[in-house]
This record gives C-alpha cells, structure tokens and sequence, in this order.
C-alpha cells in the first residue's frame, strides 16, 4: 500500500516538473533518493550559488562559540538587584525548607534539618553532644542559592548536628587470595561508626 | 537469655573440625547446588566470594563515580553544555562541591543546579573575553581563520 502509494506520488511530481519545467519543487529534492537519476541530476545543476559565497567550513568560523560581552556597569545593576531580593527574602524568612552542603569526615554531604547522616568513622565528641558543622559549601533555599566559593562564611550560616549514637559497622570479610602461590589472607574489618542528627540549619538575616 | 553452650556441648562429640566445617558451610548455607553442603566444594565457593566482596568493595566506588559523572552530564546538557565545561569551569571558579552531591543536586535541586550552570557559563564567556582580547588578532599573528567581511 505505502509502495503504490509513493509511487503514485511520484508520478504527480513527475507531471508537474514536466508542466513547469522552468519552476524547481522543493519536494523533489527530499525525495530524490528514492527516485529516477534524472531528478537528482536536475536537482543537483539548480543550485546558484551568488559570487560572494564561501563555503562553510571548519575554518570558516572560530572553534568557540558566539562570546556576548556583557556591560559591566549593566552587570553590577543586576548583581546589586539580585543581592537585594536576596537580602529582602532573608529578612522576611521567606526562603522554605533550607537544605546545604557540608564538608565533613572528608566526604562531602547534602543535608537538611532533621536528616540523619552515617558517618564511617568515630568522632572526637560524646554521644548526646552538640556540634557545630563549619565547612559549608552551599546553602539553597526555595528562590536562591548561595554558593561558597569554596566555602560560606563562618557567621553567614550556622548547621549545627547532635551525636546519636557511636556503633560499629557489621563485620566485613577482607580476603586476598592468589592461586598456585599458596597464598592466602583473611581478615575481618570492623569500622566504627558514628550517627548524626542534622539538628538546625540558619542563614544570617543579612548577606555581608 | 538465650543459652546456646549446653546445646553445642551435646553437639560436641566429634572432633574440632567438626565446627571448622560448619564454620564454612555456615557462609554457603544460601549457595547453589552442592556448594551450600559439601565441605570441599563449599570451600572454594566461599573463598572466591569473599576474595569478590573485597574486590567489589574498592569497586564500588569507581562505578559510582562513573555513574554520578554521567548523570552530571546528562543534566548540564540540559542546559546547553557538556560535562568537561562544567566541572572546568567550576573549578576555575574555585566552586568545590564534587561530582557526588552535584549528580544529587541535579536530581533533587534543579534550580540550585541550574545557577551552578550559568555560573560555569559565565565563567567561560569570562574566559573567552579574556583570551580573545579586544576581539582582534595580535599583530604578527596570521590566523587561519577566514575572516567573512
């Protein structure tokens, strides 16, 4: 069905180009794969190219794609207006859940209040223990984020967490083994580990 | 209190090895085949699992992070970049947050993700302003860049 039907479409085309011959039909090219030499001939001889033409080539533009400049003085406007709707928000508290990430045990982790994080390791404060997560690489809330470059700064935000609980992780078997050497070890590792209990994350009411 | 010692004790008339075997099987129990009850076949079955778990244990972490770098690059195609260009200039602006919390990032918090991105872009058209200059070439320099006008 969809044969007869392609080639019927070709014969109108067929007809046309014949009635006007002088007139080109975009059609023609698309389908002149499937389609006599002749069209293809045609096709191919009716490109005019004008005398000022070059072709598009690898060279033919930088590799880097278009650079807008930016005003500066147009740029500082727009810093300053946003620094102030952030400014605004933070006033009235209207920033939502926060979340941020923290750089801690030598892992980075995205936490929000009330999370509990797992740490491997145990750490230098008791159970029941309150402290206070310093390294803070971002802070978002639901209209802005605040990006440390690399880190926020100490009195911007404040997350402090409480030590749950210090247990030990489930015995991991560490075998090595190498065949036809009569080799062979076998140890069980067993890391401690800590709980946190992500307890407040603040923002300063004010961007410094 | 569960009280365990009497019951080994009536157990205990063999010999030791008795609770070296089970000690193995006890790590097969769930094997296929012959392996999870036949001390000898059982041996080899749990050695070369255990030597798998260590092995897949420092594994682990090398797929994961194949598997954030590609979520990462999935979401900064999103916005009209690649990969390489994001984390470049991410860390050309000293932003260092890793590839783990921003796959995260790009799942949970697309707003946050997206000013990650237009701040690499930014930083890249920075850069590009800064290394074209004046946006004409140096004198001595021919470039083989066809210029149109």
């Amino acid at each position: 069905m969809a044969v007869t039907l392609q080639g019927s479409l070709v014969e109108i085309l067929r007809k046309c180009s014949r009635l006007s011959s002088h007139l080109r039909i975009p059609v023609t090219k698309q389908i002149g794969s499937s389609f006599p030499v002749t069209a293809r001939y045609q096709s191919s001889k009716s490109i005019a190219y004008p005398s000022s033409y070059i072709p598009e080539t690898s060279l033919s533009r930088p590799p880097w794609p278009e650079v807008s400049i930016v005003d500066p003085e147009e740029e500082a406007k727009q810093h300053q207006a946003i620094v102030k709707k952030v400014n605004n928000l933070l006033e009235n508290g209207e920033y939502g859940r926060l979340f941020a990430v923290v750089h801690f045990a030598s892992r980075q982790w995205k936490v929000t209040n009330e999370d509990l994080i797992l740490i491997e390791n145990h750490i230098d404060a008791e159970c029941g223990e309150r402290i206070r997560l310093e390294k803070v690489l971002l802070v978002g809330g639901e209209a802005f984020t605040l990006i440390g470059r690399p880190l926020l700064g100490r009195d911007l935000v404040r997350v402090e967490a409480t030590v749950i609980e210090k247990t030990e992780s489930w015995p991991m078997v560490h075998m090595r083994f190498w065949k036809r050497h009569r080799y062979q070890r076998k140890r069980i590792i067993i890391q401690p580990q800590t709980v946190l209990r992500i307890n407040t994350i603040e923002v300063a009411p004010r961007l410094t | 209190m569960v009280f365990l010692t009497l019951s080994c004790w009536i157990r205990n008339r063999g010999p030791d090895r008795y609770w070296k075997v089970q000690e193995v099987l006890k790590n097969a129990r769930h094997f296929r085949g012959r392996k999870n009850r036949c001390y000898s076949l059982a041996v080899r079955a749990v050695r070369r699992a255990f030597v798998y778990a260590t092995k897949a244990r420092k594994a682990k972490r090398r797929s994961m992070r194949t598997l954030w770098i590609s979520r990462i690059a999935a979401a900064s195609r999103e916005h009209g970049m690649k990969y390489p260009v994001l984390i470049s200039n991410l860390v050309k602006s000293s932003v260092q947050v890793n590839r783990r919390v921003l796959s995260d990032l790009a799942v949970t918090e697309p707003r946050s993700f997206l000013s990650l991105a237009k701040l690499a872009r930014a930083r890249q058209q920075e850069g590009f302003c800064a290394a074209l200059g004046n946006g004409k070439e140096p004198p001595g320099v021919f470039s083989r860049i066809v210029q149109l006008q």
